[in-house]
């Protein structure tokens, strides 16, 4: 179709006009303007057709507008509250990290928030072992452990400055006790039968020495409490410890702590060692079952045999009671265990323990 | 005359509730209210998806636009003051999206043609596959109508994003000049010249088709 005429034809009042048909055919003319624009139209033709061809275009452009489908909808409004609910969580976790971070106050002013972490760094260093100490060693008395940075090593003495005379357990506070590592364990022989001197360097936020014999309860708390907790110490050091255990094998708590050794150490060797520091000391049920746990439950064949030969030894120092859990154990030990030795040490075992059973 | 002043102010009323309302809705959703949130958005969300789906097209942007619009909503709705209505607050953030989006689409080449194929092979968008009534079921007469809808999404795509949402709000949305010079921050006058402008590319883009 022809274009309206309006380039051909166009008078100034039709260019006057011609933005006023758009506003009529979008409503937004007013009432005297229509009035105009009315007569104007009754007169040319050319703006009359213009604005025909606008309606016409308006109203082709209406027949293909779209109307989104409910399915669209739906699918919108899922995929937003997915979106808000991670968005819900995300904000959660900023609230939350933003809580323990001042981010919004680090950013805009680096300087300052610099020299600021600086200075709370160095707080914290200097003031958090100070205070830690105070709460951990209120109560503290004796104890045998010194701090190098105090007065030195003090042989089974006293720490010379109160601030760090907290307990080796008593000596050292409990987080010093649950950070410390042993540096090495030294053992120094004593003349007359006098047992050995021990010295337990320990590595905690400050060097410690707890220096001692066996017999004081702090070098005999930190051996224990190595062997309590097998998995944070050397083997070597939890070696040395159950060797300087065994001087003290029928103390009622370093029997107990050689015993857990024996049943949860990871190393063969020590569970070995634990073994035989075990051997000599008062015949105890702990002990037996301790010998009997070993003997079925361990996976290394040497552990096993240690224990057969104590059980053996204390049977035929007639130590062991024949009850029926025992025998069991052995007769089942006596057929069943893959070593020959411990079948036949069991079977010797058996014998050892009175009359002939029936099999 | 008695009748109709009692309807009017029964209407004014009935405005005036649905105000308050949604200011209370406002509010509980500015106040972490997840439900009354949800709430704001079924009131509002078809409008937005029709505007978006006519802007763009294709169902997968319109979408887009929905979800990123009532996204910065959820964001930012703490920063709404009730300095204007909820509805032209909501509406400056979808055309800002939608304006973003078509801007977008502009600057990429690959994405000015229609994309989703169909089962010949050719290339058509949501308006192409939406049934022509007027057409009825004659195969002609549903050629014509495929061509139709080709041309006028071509003649829609001459405009600027600009012209485009304009023209959208005034013929689709029923929006007045100025409301939508509000929503889109600007005057009333630039608006007028922006439908005028669009009015006249179409116009001339869909001559020979009347």
């Amino acid at each position: 179709m022809r274009e309206a005429g309006m380039d051909e034809k166009k008078s100034p009042a039709c260019e006057e006009f011609e933005p006023r048909l758009m506003l009529f055919a979008a409503g937004e003319l007013d009432a005297s303007q229509v009035v105009d624009l009315n007569d104007h139209l009754q007169h040319c033709t050319g703006c009359s057709l213009a604005l025909t061809q606008q309606q016409e275009v308006l109203a082709l452009l209406t027949a293909r507008h779209a109307e989104p489908d409910a399915a669209l909808l739906a699918s919108c409004r899922a995929g937003l509250e997915d979106s808000l609910d991670q968005q819900e969580e995300r904000s959660w976790l900023r609230r939350t990290i933003g809580a323990l971070l001042p981010a919004s106050w680090i950013s805009p002013q680096p300087a300052w928030s610099a020299a600021l972490l600086v200075l709370i760094g160095f707080s914290v260093g200097m003031l958090g072992p100070r205070l830690l100490r105070n709460a951990g060693g209120k109560g503290g008395t004796d104890s045998s452990v010194a701090s190098n940075h105090a007065t030195g090593v003090v042989p089974g003495g006293v720490t010379a400055d109160p601030a760090f005379a907290s307990s080796p357990t008593a000596g050292l506070s409990s987080l010093d006790m649950r950070t410390a590592s042993v540096a090495g364990i030294n053992v120094f022989p004593a003349e007359d039968n006098q047992p050995p001197q021990v010295q337990l360097q320990l590595n905690a936020r400050q060097p410690y020495t707890v220096r001692g014999t066996v017999n004081d309860d702090d070098v005999k708390q930190m051996l224990m409490y190595i062997l309590h907790n097998n998995q944070r110490f050397d083997p070597d050091v939890r070696l040395d410890a159950v060797d300087l255990l065994r001087m003290r094998n029928n103390d009622p708590d370093v029997r107990s702590a050689l015993c857990q050794a024996v049943h949860t150490d990871h190393n063969a060797a020590v569970r070995l060692k634990a073994l035989e520091a075990l051997n000599g000391a008062e015949p105890q049920d702990i002990i037996r079952q301790t010998l009997l746990d070993a003997l079925v439950d361990d996976q290394n064949p040497g552990v096993r045999v240690e224990a057969i030969n104590a059980l053996r030894d204390m049977a035929a120092k007639g130590q062991v009671d024949a009850d029926d859990h025992l025998l069991a154990v052995l007769r089942e030990r006596m057929t069943k265990d893959p070593s020959t030795y411990i079948r036949l040490q069991s079977a010797e075992v058996i014998r050892d323990l009175g009359p002939r059973q029936k099999f | 005359m008695g009748m109709s002043v009692a309807l009017d102010i029964e209407a004014r009323q009935a405005a005036a509730a649905k105000v308050a309302e949604e200011q209370a809705l406002v509010r509980k959703a500015q106040a972490g209210d997840r439900l009354a949130f949800e709430a704001l958005v079924r009131r509002f969300d078809r409008e937005v998806l029709r505007l978006a789906l006519n802007l763009v097209h294709r169902p997968e942007d319109a979408r887009d636009i929905y979800q990123e619009s009532f996204l910065r909503v959820y964001k930012n709705l703490h920063r709404f003051r009730f300095e204007c209505s909820f509805y032209t607050w909501l509406y400056r953030i979808v055309t800002n999206v939608a304006l973003d989006h078509l801007r977008r689409r502009t600057s990429r080449r690959e994405d000015q043609a229609p994309v989703p194929e169909d089962a010949e092979g050719g290339t058509r968008d949501f308006f192409d596959r939406q049934p022509e009534q007027r057409a009825g079921a004659n195969p002609e007469r549903n050629l014509l109508g495929q061509e139709l809808g080709e041309q006028i999404a071509s003649a829609l795509n001459r405009l600027s994003p600009r012209e485009r949402m304009v023209f959208e709000m005034k013929h689709y949305q029923g929006l007045k000049l100025r409301a939508i010079g509000d929503m889109l921050g600007t005057s009333e006058e630039t608006v007028k010249n922006s439908l005028f402008r669009a009015t006249r590319k179409l116009r001339a883009s869909l001559e020979s088709m009347r």
